[in-house]
Order: structure tokens, then sequence, then C-alpha cells
């Protein structure tokens, strides 16, 4: 997985209706670029038929007595 | 009974008040002359209302005079984070945007403290919105830490920290979403409890992610935050994801010794690149409970930095969804750092939200499996005591970044995980700066880390430990 560039950013804030300039995206881009880096060794390893509602599974299955 | 009686636990005065040692009167005069000592330096309380509280107080003396008592709070005052609706008051959340929000129904959480006789004092300060994790503000200044008030509070319960540590008010209410109960509680030397997703119902407290929130409060001690989870936790209508599952006897739990429990401390990651006061305090905390019967075990975690990660793109998602609205309407109204970090949820794509959203339930499976076999974690809340507030002011500091990245590091992943955390005072620094520690359970188990917390604070007295006025 590969952060979003500046000029990705860009254009996802204009999507979102809420538009940045340049500067703004190259600041975004600076600052959730390690968030990415660090969810890169789990992005697209996911098996095909897990759904969030697992964690509430887990959760509640591992309660102690 | 203490010489003054708002330096009592909050299970102590509750007990005082409804044996008529003491009256909610003079409870309620004594936190008011600590407010009026403590608030110029401390900028703790976001709203100060003292002839409220004490006509409260009056009409709750009145009650119990005639034998009626609401409950196990009664007569109790209390002040908590400006970010739970109380109908027909103002509710900040440390904003300008809602600096005149007035609400029309009180949260379930305090409600329920309502409902056991507790009395408001106020409210207190907040980051804006609970989006920052050292206590600036920059609409209502920054929260000052009363052992140094050159240093932060840490966020965002910053105004819940800092007064309960002065011994401002008995107990307040927080919320923790990335950290902000538990690097309160380190940095103040107060009793923190980040409750487990689900356990306490959100109804009617400001949503920062609706994945990650969690309701809990900060105390002098770990009995103060079992009185308080046991009238709060349980199912609500008004809130579908606040769990069905029984309450516990949370006071109970907390008269359970360590004998015979298992504690884990990680190899890695957690220990990794600690302040030096920060490790000692850990040895030291360590070696307090092997002494009162614990036995310490080491646990190899999986790869916590990528639960950082996952935790980051959910906050940062959900808080620009919910922001949204604002950001177009009114961005002028925001301060600068919390608008920059809304803006960061705008460039995750909903693919990667979701994955990270999906990877949840695997991730608390791998956890849980490393850390089988033990009764609780034991880890730093942060790998540093508190820095100061100019270091960390990122309006004016270069080096801000790097400070804020380092103190969310160690609480961050036990949100993406949705567990129960209690961060308890367990030390200080050679200049007189609290350290806690976390100690980290399974999900639904907060007994279990109220009854660690509570045993190694009868063995230790660093929660009892009260900053001087200047």
């Amino acid at each position: 997985m590969t952060k979003p560039s500046p000029k990705e950013i860009k254009a996802m804030t204009d999507v979102a209706g809420v538009p940045a300039t340049p500067e703004v995206a190259e600041r975004i881009a600076n600052s959730i670029g390690p968030a990415f880096e660090g969810f890169a060794p789990v992005a697209g390893t996911l098996p095909f038929d897990l759904e969030p509602a697992s964690f509430l599974l887990v959760q509640t299955a591992k309660v102690s007595t | 009974m203490s010489a003054e009686p708002a330096l009592m636990s909050l299970v102590a005065v509750a007990k005082a008040i409804a044996t008529r040692e003491v009256s909610s009167r003079e409870v309620t005069r004594a936190c008011l002359h600590r407010i009026a000592e403590w608030q110029p330096r401390l900028n703790a309380f976001m709203a100060i209302e003292a002839e409220a509280a004490l006509a409260a107080a009056d009409a709750a003396d009145t009650a119990l005079a005639g034998g009626n008592s609401r409950g196990p709070l009664h007569g109790v005052p209390l002040a908590h984070k400006d970010m739970y609706y109380d109908a027909g008051h103002v509710v900040t959340c440390g904003s300008l945007i809602r600096r005149d929000f007035v609400a029309t129904t009180t949260s379930t959480a305090l409600q329920r403290l309502k409902d056991a006789g507790t009395i408001r004092l106020g409210s207190l300060q907040m980051v804006e919105f609970a989006y920052g994790p050292t206590g600036h503000n920059v609409h209502y200044g920054a929260v000052r830490n009363p052992w140094n008030v050159d240093h932060i509070t840490g966020g965002s319960s910053s105004g819940s920290g800092s007064a309960v540590a002065a011994r401002l008010t008995f107990a307040a209410l927080g919320s923790d979403t990335g950290g902000s109960i538990r690097m309160p509680a380190h940095f103040c030397g107060v009793t923190g409890l980040k409750t487990t997703v689900g356990r306490v119902s959100r109804a009617g407290a400001m949503p920062l992610s609706q994945s990650l929130d969690t309701v809990g409060p900060l105390a002098q001690s770990a009995e103060d935050c079992a009185l308080l989870l046991g009238l709060m936790a349980g199912a609500d209508p008004e809130d579908p994801t606040a769990s069905t599952l029984p309450v516990p006897d949370y006071m109970a739990a907390t008269r359970g010794s360590l004998k015979g429990l298992k504690i884990g401390v990680p190899t890695a990651f957690y220990v990794d690149d600690l302040d030096s006061e920060v490790a000692r305090v850990l040895d030291e905390t360590m070696a307090t409970l092997k002494k009162e019967g614990a036995e310490i075990v080491k646990v190899e975690l999986p790869d916590q930095r990528q639960l950082t990660a996952a935790c980051q793109l959910v906050l940062a998602t959900e808080a620009a969804a919910l922001h949204k609205r604002w950001m177009i309407e009114r961005p002028q109204d925001y301060g600068a750092q919390v608008l920059m970090r809304l803006q960061n949820g705008l460039a995750i794509p909903a693919v990667t939200y979701l994955e990270a959203m999906r990877w949840r339930g695997p991730a608390l499976a791998a956890f849980l499996a490393a850390v089988a076999g033990t009764d609780a974690m034991l880890v730093p809340v942060a790998p540093i005591p508190a820095a100061t507030i100019a270091e960390s002011d990122v309006g004016n500091s270069l080096n801000a970044e790097a400070v804020i990245q380092r103190i969310t590091r160690f609480t961050r992943p036990i949100n993406y995980l949705g567990l129960p955390a209690l961060s308890i005072p367990c030390g200080f620094t050679k200049n007189g700066l609290p350290v806690g520690l976390q100690l980290v359970g399974r999900s639904f188990d907060e007994a279990m880390l109220l009854r660690i917390g509570a045993a190694f604070q009868r063995a230790t007295d660093y929660h009892q430990r009260v900053p001087k006025a200047a």
C-alpha cells in the first residue's frame, strides 16, 4: 500500500467537498504518511469473508469469569 | 476524617456525608475554596457554579436530615469534562463552535451519577473537541499541571486530570479515544480508567470516533473508579452500542489480593526507548507487585506499530466525517491544530478505513492469544513524564510534533483493540513529576484491573500525595 501523494490528496479533498490548498495537501500527506506505512503490512492481506463485526465476536468471546 | 474534606477520597467523602460526619455544604465549600485558590494557576475549570452548587448541597443536607438519601453519592460535589451533555447547561466541548451550545438532554453516564446523588460544581476544561493529547487549547488556554504549572496535563481530559490531582473535585468523567484519560492520569498523578468499548453508554457524550470512544472516570484511587464504574456501566436503550453484559461488583473486586495473579510485561515496544525515570518506576512497580504476591511474566506481543497505524486511520476518518459540516461552514472557528488533525481524515480512502475496521477482530484475537495465561499486562502510559507546555506547543515549538507522537505511542494500540486499561500513579521523577503506568486487561474485565490497582495502592501511597499550592 502506498501513501497518497499531495496531488492525490488535493483531489480527494475536492471530492469530499472540503477542498485543501496545495500547501495543506502537502501537510496532510506528511502527517498521515506514517499511518499508511504502518498499516501497509496488513492492507490487502485480509481474508475475503472477514467483516468488521468480527471484532464484537472476539470481544465477547473472551470475557473472563 | 481528613482535616480538609476536599482531600478525602470519593469513597471516604461519600461515606462521611452519608453518616452525617460532614455535611454536603461543608464538603462543597471546601472544594470551592480550593477551586478559588488553584483555578487562576491551573485553568482547570471551564465554568464554576458556586451558588448553584451550594444550593444543591443545602438541598442534599435537608433531604438527608429527613432520612432521604438519593444514592451512594448523595451530596457529593463533582465536575466533569465539558463534553457530557447536561440539560439546560452550556456544553462547550472545549470549542468556539459550541461556546453557546445548551444541551437539551443529559448524557446517560452523567445522569446515572446524578441519580446516585451527585451535585454539580461546574464543568472542566478539555482539548477542543477532545482531539489532542497535550492539554493545549487555543480558545480557552492551556490547562496546567498542578505538580508544575509549566508542564502539560496531557489531554484531552486536561481539566479532569488537573482538577482531580489538585483535589478540586473528588472525581471527574473523562473520555478516552486515543489515550485521553490515561495520559492526564499519568501526567497529573491520578487514577484513570479507560473502559472497554461498550462498557459505559456514550449517549449524550460528545463523539469523536464512534468506534473508539470510551467513557471513564479519573479519581484518586482504583476504589473510587470502581465505585463510579459500578454506577455508570450497563445497557442503555439510548445507546445500542452499550453492552448488555452483566455489570460485576467492582467494589468487591477491589478487595482482592494479588496472590496467584500473573501480570505480563512485554519484551518489546512498550519497554523501548523509555525515559530512565519511567524505566525505574516500571522496575519498582514490578518489584512491589511481586512482593504483594503477583508473578511477573514476559509476554511477546504482535507488532504494536500496526495497531497504532490502524487506530490513526480509524480515528482520523471518523472524526473528519463527524466534523465535515463544520469544516465546510465554520473552518475559521477551529483552532489551527485541531483543524489540521481533522483535515487528515479527508485523505484516507474508504477502502483503507474499512480494512482497518475489518482487521480489528483478528488483531484483538492475536493480542489475546499473546497474553493468554496472564491476568493483566503492565506497561507505561507514555515513555516520558509530562513535557513542558512550551516544548509541546505545536504552534511555537519545532519539537512539538515529535513530543506528541511519543506520548501517544503506548495508548493508541489499546484503543484500537477496545480493551480496558487502568492508569495508576506509580512514582515520581527527581523533579517531582508523577509517573503512571497502565494495567491493560481483557475485554470487559475492568474488575481485574481494579483489583490489581487497589492492591497496589494499599501497598503504596503515590495516589495519596497532593501537590502543594505555590
